[in-house]
């Protein structure tokens, strides 16, 4: 069931309670880990925190802790599943899940019990009504004397509507008629993976609703958004609304601490609104990388052509800035370019058909010298979540740093984080390039695909589901720029990447078409299903997102054919 | 190798592909539909206080539904008004409001004054709608509790649906039957009101084998109905009366009319031997016997119960089910699934074992003593209860060679182990059977092979336990059993 007062019905009955908090791999749900961490710490709560990386592993982290813990906390994982048949609780087992993941299974929706579902009502849920898809077949018989058999008749019997027989073949009738709406009403509800309003945003409003929402608390919230926009899982429309309420969090936040002294102190925290480049990481790096590695500028001038290198130096020079400074380090650039640089950028943007180089989003100042943007926070928290440097590349390790790069006073290591997410785009921008220049990208019909070859570069990188989707949609960007195909522009695409070279297994995600306004709607999930089942592939569906599966390498072609039938 | 398995077992969990899960899942289901329900039922519940309005379940599936108004206010309007048309709308709507599956406002009918229009449309013989569907009315107001059936009957119903009967609509007369069966079945008092008024002549006089199965199985059922209660029993003229038809019903091959027509004898058996002696005398035994052995429930049940019946009469009526061959379906019924049928056998037999030693001769031949045990160790309680007694009967009422046979197919021990019991009625008729049976050591002079025995079997133990018993008759028999026969 849904919960309306997350308050009373959530966080004052966890209050006095032993809690097991079960955490995915994404950003958002890091961030809100974070707040609900500081939130328990503030009221003393005691809780377990346990990573899972995908339903397996939520499986075991359930079986591991069912005994000692009765309340467990999923965030960004187990709405979009039947939970309870999953995990076969017992009956006192409560679950509260905070998951972005849409649809939420109707199961967990009417559960009134075991599953409390921390999910804002008013995002566009679409649940079907409780009539359509649960029938009660209460009265078994329905001519009124059919009681227990072999039992002493009735002495008296009240004779129901007419012809029994007449009303049950309309009964039946009336229940296949049923059946089959129930069937289309779940189709077209399941149809599409989506995802709804962060989780931590949620949890932002769980501190606020208890006036124990701080600075910190605001600014993970902040970033959990902004994850979902850096890797593209909502709209543009819901990321602008819900910056919106954002930024009056904000403003509130800022005017409560205007009077007092420690406005700019070492270790004050300062948010701000900003509207500001969409140049990835370019505060930390230098102007040039950032413009070449940020997928907005490289597609838009097609960098992986030679056309595409000149026109961003003409670029460069119409903002008459000197090469010299665009390519030296951000930090150290002349003051007086960086006063309204951007300005200058946006002026020059707009000649290039750069109408949208600059977004609403919002930055941190910690201290007098370390400013952030939201995005610089994300792009580092996933690189060092996915982080494939260590041999061992331990996913609990990986988790642990990524959460303590939110944190202000772990700088080093966020520090740490920027200096993979650099590693990473660039990785993300050079396989993007080679696959353009050696069409790699293949129109199947319904849907474009691409499979990285063992062997490619940084192909490591791309074997964990965070990165290979950001691969993804840059590639997709950068199709569509390229091609001069137009119906190719319109469809989505399928990407496969090797994942464990000794089981023989890839990766294959699919994403939604590119467009402006694209609903992030993704359908690729169900045909997944559906696919592998046709052609008893063997495949692993654990991620949490459905559009995120593991496939045995020699069964890709019959997977894809049975896709290609399945979607034309 | 030994951790693959361990993931495989894991995949094969998340995967849900486990059949034993189906159950779970089912008993999730059915708790979380039964807290909707609830929910449901509540609104349901507070919208129709509002109102009276809401069209019933069975209305919303049912086409013709097309502008009858269901505000009582309106029934009440059109059923007073003097146009057909208008109390014919009353009527019907009524009607389906009393029809409607949950909670049919039959209070409130009777309070809106309503009964005596009712009956007073029942004899407009060139209304048949009207007729119908105020029979229909009154049907299911009859149904309620004692209370709404004193109503329908004192506003001159039982006249009005004996002449309906004759009607030469059948559906109309078929639900007068069923009006009817409704009031026999309030109990003994309208039963006879309804005899006294002819009924059964009216009733039987609508049996050809033109009739329609549907309108048999009512007929059937409204016959059971002015057979069955006690105290006191129907009159015997009227028994007489329709004994022959119900024969001749119980010989049909619908179901439901064996069934009802078999619960009809039942009840005429249950009673007095001279009772019992005016069912066994139609020669209707061999049928019964018959339908203990059919496979339906419903049919068998009636038929056990009329053959326990007769068994429980003269040692005459006992012979006679024998002879018709009920200790050969016996064993069968011991052994059926249903712990009812169980123990309804296991009476029977209880009563035939109380019989002369020849009727406990042919029980031992027929192979009756091992099912017997079988119930003595695994039946229920109930079960256990009515073979312990057939155990003590036998005892009794055997022969020193029948209560050896007894004790060497394993009875003696079977009811040792029900001295555990609570109740203490059943102690006693066990310590009954174990003095009954060191009577019949006593004439073989082996009753310290007895005692022996009884203390092998652990039962010295349990009757000397069974002198602590707060009891005070189970104390006295445990103790003279004991002084008797354990005392050196």
């Amino acid at each position: 069931m849904f919960i309306t007062d997350i308050r009373k019905n959530f966080y004052d009955v966890v209050a006095n309670q032993r809690v097991a908090l079960l955490v995915a791999a994404d950003i958002d749900a890091l961030c809100a880990c974070k707040i609900l961490q500081a939130l328990f710490h503030c009221d003393q709560i005691q809780y377990t925190l346990v990573p899972v990386t995908g339903w397996q592993d939520l499986s075991t982290a359930f079986l591991e802790h069912k005994e000692q813990f009765r309340y467990f906390v999923l965030i960004n994982c187990g709405a979009n599943v039947d939970l309870l048949e999953m995990l076969q609780p017992d009956d006192d087992s409560i679950f509260f899940i905070c998951d972005t993941h849409r649809p939420v299974d109707v199961v967990n929706v009417y559960n009134d019990t075991q599953i409390k579902l921390l999910i804002k009502q008013d995002d566009d849920l679409g649940v079907p009504a409780y009539d359509d898809i649960f029938r009660d077949d209460e009265d078994g018989g329905d001519s009124g004397n059919e009681s227990d058999e072999g039992s002493e008749p009735s002495g008296k019997r009240r004779r129901f509507d007419e012809g029994a027989i007449e009303r049950r073949i309309e009964r039946q009738r009336a229940k296949r008629e049923w059946e089959a709406r129930r069937r289309e009403i779940l189709f077209d509800y399941e149809q599409y993976e989506y995802h709804g309003t962060s989780a931590a945003m949620i949890f932002f409003e769980l501190a606020w609703v208890l006036t124990k929402d701080t600075k910190d608390m605001l600014w993970w919230a902040i970033i959990g958004l902004t994850d979902q926009w850096v890797h593209d899982k909502i709209t543009h429309m819901k990321y602008v609304s819900d910056i919106a309420t954002m930024q009056r969090h904000v403003s509130r936040h800022n005017h409560r601490n205007e009077d007092e002294e420690n406005s700019l102190s070492i270790d004050c925290m300062r948010i701000s609104f900003e509207y500001d480049l969409r140049l990835t990481l370019y505060q930390h790096w230098s102007l040039y990388e950032s413009i070449c590695n940020s997928y907005y500028t490289a597609c838009c001038f097609k960098l992986w052509t030679l056309k595409g290198q000149k026109k961003l130096q003409e670029f460069l020079a119409d903002m008459g800035l000197p090469l010299r400074q665009v390519k030296q380090k951000f930090n150290s650039m002349d003051i007086t370019i960086k006063e309204n640089l951007r300005d200058v950028i946006e002026e020059s943007s707009n000649k290039y058909g750069m109408k949208d180089i600059r977004i609403q989003t919002f930055g941190v100042h910690f201290g007098f010298k370390n400013r952030f943007l939201a995005s610089d926070m994300v792009h580092a928290a996933a690189a060092l979540l996915e982080s494939t440097e260590k041999e061992q590349n331990d996913t609990t390790d990986n988790f642990i740093k990524a959460l303590n790069s939110l944190s202000r006073n772990n700088l080093d290591c966020l520090k740490a984080g920027i200096d993979l997410a650099k590693k990473k785009l660039i990785a993300i921008q050079q396989t993007v390039a080679s696959c353009i220049c050696t069409n790699l990208i293949l129109s199947q019909g319904p849907f474009l695909y691409c499979y990285l070859m063992e062997g490619t570069p940084d192909v490591k990188l791309f074997s964990k589901p965070l990165a290979l989707t950001l691969l993804c949609k840059y590639l997709l960007k950068a199709f569509v720029h390229s091609t001069r195909n137009k119906r190719c522009k319109l469809l989505p695409l399928i990407m496969a990447a090797p994942k464990d070279v000794e089981k023989g297994t890839v990766i294959v995600v699919g994403i939604p078409p590119d467009s402006e306004t694209s609903d992030k709607k993704n359908f690729f999930g169900r045909a997944f299903e559906k696919a592998a089942e046709s052609t008893s592939s063997r495949t692993l569906h654990d991620h949490f997102d459905t559009s995120i599966i593991e496939l045995k390498t020699e069964d890709r072609s019959k997977f894809l054919d049975a896709l290609i039938t399945l979607l034309s | 190798m030994s951790t693959n398995n361990v993931v495989d077992e894991r995949i094969a969990k998340f995967k849900n592909k486990g059949k034993d899960l189906a159950k779970l899942r089912e008993k999730r289901i059915i708790e979380c539909v039964q807290l909707r329900k609830a929910h449901k039922n509540e609104s349901f519940l507070k919208r129709r206080n509002i109102t009276l309005s809401s069209l019933p379940d069975e209305e919303a599936l049912s086409p013709e539904n097309d502008t009858v108004s269901f505000r009582i206010e309106d029934i009440i309007k059109d059923v007073n008004s003097d146009d057909r048309e208008a109390q014919t709308r009353g009527s019907q709507a009524a009607r389906k409001l009393l029809s409607k599956s949950h909670d049919p406002p039959i209070k409130e009918i009777i309070d809106a004054g309503l009964l005596s229009r009712f009956v007073s449309f029942l004899s407009m013989d060139d209304e048949p709608t009207l007729q119908f569907e105020a029979a229909w009315a009154l049907t299911n107001i009859a149904s309620g509790t004692s209370w709404h059936t004193r109503q329908v009957v004192e506003h001159g119903a039982v006249t009005a649906f004996i002449n309906l009967l004759a009607s030469p609509m059948l559906h109309i007369s078929e639900q007068a039957v069923w009006a009817l069966g409704n009031i026999a079945g309030d109990g003994t008092a309208y039963r006879d009101v309804l005899i006294e008024c002819n009924v059964i002549s009216a009733l039987l006089a609508r049996i050809s084998p033109d009739t329609p199965v549907g309108y048999l199985r009512n007929l059937t059922w409204t016959l059971s109905n002015l057979c069955r209660n006690k105290n006191p029993c129907p009159p015997l003229c009227a028994v007489q009366q329709m004994l022959p038809s119900l024969i001749q019903l119980l010989h049909l091959s619908d179901t439901d009319i064996v069934s009802d027509a078999c619960w009809a004898i039942s009840y005429l058996s249950d009673g007095s031997n001279d009772r019992i002696d005016v069912v066994v005398r139609t020669g209707i035994v061999p049928r019964l016997v018959e339908l203990m052995n059919n496979k339906e429930l419903c049919v068998m049940t009636p038929a056990l119960r009329s053959i326990g019946n007769i068994v429980s009469g003269s040692d005459l009526h006992t012979q006679m089910a024998i002879d018709a061959g009920v200790l050969d379906v016996l064993p069968k019924l011991l052994r059926h699934p249903k712990p009812t049928m169980q123990k309804e056998a296991a009476w029977a037999l209880s009563n035939i074992a109380a019989g002369p030693c020849k009727q406990i001769q042919q029980l031992i031949t027929c192979g009756l003593l091992p099912p017997l045990v079988e119930v003595l160790r695994n039946g229920d309680f109930k079960t256990q209860k009515e073979a312990v007694w057939a155990v003590t009967n036998l005892t009794s009422g055997g022969t020193v060679e029948q209560v050896v046979n007894l004790v060497q197919s394993g009875a003696l021990e079977a009811i040792i182990n029900l001295l555990l019991v609570k109740d203490a009625k059943v102690i006693l008729v066990i310590l009954e059977a174990v003095n009954n049976m060191f009577m019949a050591a006593e004439k073989l002079g082996e009753t310290e092979k007895l005692s022996l025995l009884i203390e092998e079997l652990g039962g010295l133990e349990r009757i000397e336990m069974l002198q602590n018993h707060s009891n005070e008759i189970v104390y006295q028999a445990a103790h003279n059993l004991i002084e008797k026969y354990f005392s050196d």
